[in-house]
């Protein structure tokens, strides 16, 4: 994305002075392993039946060509993001520096706006009981792992990836492994259409997991009883 | 199938589904009051609508802030250094308590049997009122990835839906007064009227749109979904009423009082799969 497609002034690509954190993932590396959902969840105490980081795979292709195709899925952190644009109380924000888009928990009113404004299902409602963490009945989602960032770590979802396939770094550098992975690769987004300028590229997303399709609407009847377990949980 | 092993959950629920249905009647019987300031026929409904409304607000706003995850942080959103002025929510909140107060001092003025403060703070009730369909609509306009929500013409069938549900109301509460069931009569004909011609161009461009578009066509209109909102929705409660009140039954007071019935009825089942059935396509995404 050059100078000239930046649109809104809370943009920070491609600005002087400023950084702009993004996420490559290459698919084609990536084989399913979870442990970035593991690692994830283990860095944040995520409860049961929420995920910041989560990756859903679908079997493509007919016999004999057949192959499981994974995309991991995250907040894309987004330059222009519709859910710090509905956030009544300014709960959710972008960080100037890096392009993080945070929460502010003790702000957060849980009218949950940002979670119909996301695109991508990345925000989830924390339930009202935690063992460990005091944090809930407030929205959250993946924060890029600001904490560790700040502190010159990688996230635990990238540190932790056996595949190699996760790679972090400051798109506005371009010196940086992953400015070196968009220049010489296809990427892709989520839902470009819907132009929030997602800092999530992907290497090779398949066609069948970018787009919805018909199996949205025919929900697995299997589903249900995940489903209504989900809901006891979280009181809803 | 089940490859997707993930699901979300939607984001708002049927409480807020309630809620539009509510605050969606306490502007229409706003808008009642204050035109009996200018329609002798509606008279009669100047205090009924005006209490009704007021109580109806109250109901609304505990719906509302029940539904928060944090209800004691409902204040936040009064906080002016918080208050973030991109979101229709918060126009939403300042709207809402604007008319409160509003409403407050109209109903006050009433008790005094002030004529001429009566009429302004009517004027200024009734116009906050139409800001609360207004904001309703706009609430779902903005959210630009989903489909049915993301049209323009949103806030303008809320203001639709509001001036039938209160019209719908204000049939029931006016009794066997006759003058003032004949110009409900006619408000309930041709908002319901408005909501059908709404209805229609949000479904034909829907169905016309991209893969999540026609998707959620499907899920609107098929299913447990589809009997809510074409079922009771649109046949039940925008069909049938249109035509009730051009035969002849129509025209007796009975005969708006049963229309005005079914308008509530398809009143609360079209906002309910407005705003569930959108919802859907998402949570396996
Ligand atoms: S992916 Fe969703 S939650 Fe993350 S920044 Fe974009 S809109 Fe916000
Ligand atoms: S749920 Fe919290 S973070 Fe989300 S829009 Fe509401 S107040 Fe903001």
């Amino acid at each position: 994305m050059s100078d000239e497609l930046r649109v809104s002034p809370i943009e920070t690509r491609e600005v002087p002075g400023k950084r702009r954190f993004a996420m490559v993932v290459d698919t084609r590396r990536c084989i399913g392993c979870m442990a970035c959902q593991v690692a994830c969840k283990a860095e944040y105490d995520t409860p049961l039946g929420v995920n910041r980081t989560w990756v859903p795979y679908k079997v493509v292709g007919k016999y004999p060509n057949v192959k499981k195709q994974f995309l991991p899925r995250l907040c894309n952190h987004c330059d222009d993001p519709p859910c710090v644009r509905n956030c009544p109380v300014g709960a959710t924000y972008k960080h100037e520096d890096g392009g993080f888009v945070l929460q502010r928990y003790e702000r957060c009113i849980g009218c949950r706006s940002c979670m119909a404004a996301c695109p991508y299902n990345a925000r989830f409602m924390l339930p009202s009981h935690r063992t460990y963490t005091p944090i809930t009945n407030v929205v959250d989602k993946c924060t890029f792992c600001f904490h560790r960032v700040t502190q010159n770590l990688v996230p635990a979802c990238v540190q932790t990836c056996i595949g190699r396939s996760r790679v972090f770094g400051d798109l506005n550098d371009p010196t940086s492994e992953v400015s070196y992975l968009v220049a010489k690769n296809a990427t892709q987004v989520l839902r470009p259409e819907e132009g929030t300028k997602p800092h999530v590229f992907y290497i090779g997303a398949d066609r069948n997991q970018t787009e919805f399709g018909r199996d949205a609407y025919r929900k697995p009847d299997v589903m249900e009883l995940q489903r209504d377990a989900f809901k006891r949980h979280f009181n809803i | 199938m089940g490859d997707y092993v993930w699901f979300h959950d939607v984001s708002w629920h049927a409480t807020y589904a309630i809620y539009f249905f509510v605050i969606g009647i306490c502007a229409g019987l706003s808008f009642l009051s204050y035109g009996s300031w200018r329609t002798e026929a509606l008279r009669p409904l100047r205090e009924k609508a005006a209490y009704g409304s007021f109580a109806l607000l109250v109901v609304g706003g505990l719906l509302l802030i029940g539904d928060l995850s944090q209800p004691l942080r409902f204040l936040n959103i009064l906080n002016p250094a918080y208050l973030n002025f991109t979101s229709p929510l918060a126009w939403g909140a300042l709207n809402i308590v604007a008319f409160g107060i509003a409403s407050v001092l109209y109903l006050a003025a009433l008790k005094q049997g002030s004529q001429a403060r009566g009429k302004v703070l009517a004027t200024v009730t009734a116009l906050l009122a139409l800001g609360l369909p207004i904001y309703t609509g706009y609430d779902l306009t903005v959210h630009q990835s989903r489909p049915v929500w993301n049209t323009p013409v949103m806030p303008v069938l809320f203001v639709a839906l509001a001036i039938a549900s209160g019209s719908a109301v204000g049939a029931i509460l006016a009794g066997a007064n006759e003058s003032a069931q004949r110009l409900l009569r006619e408000y309930l004909l041709w908002s319901t009227a408005a909501v059908g011609v709404i209805l229609v161009s949000i479904l034909g461009t829907t169905n016309y749109g991209g893969a999540a578009q026609e998707l959620t066509f499907m899920i609107l209109t098929t299913g447990t979904m589809g009997l809510i909102f074409v079922g009771i929705g649109i046949v039940v409660g925008t069909a049938a009423p249109i035509a009730l009140l051009l035969a002849p039954f129509g025209r007796q007071q009975v005969g708006v009082v049963v229309a005005g019935v079914l308008v509530l009825a398809g009143g609360a089942a079209l906002r309910y799969a407005l705003l569930m059935g959108p919802q859907q396509l998402q949570t396996l995404y």
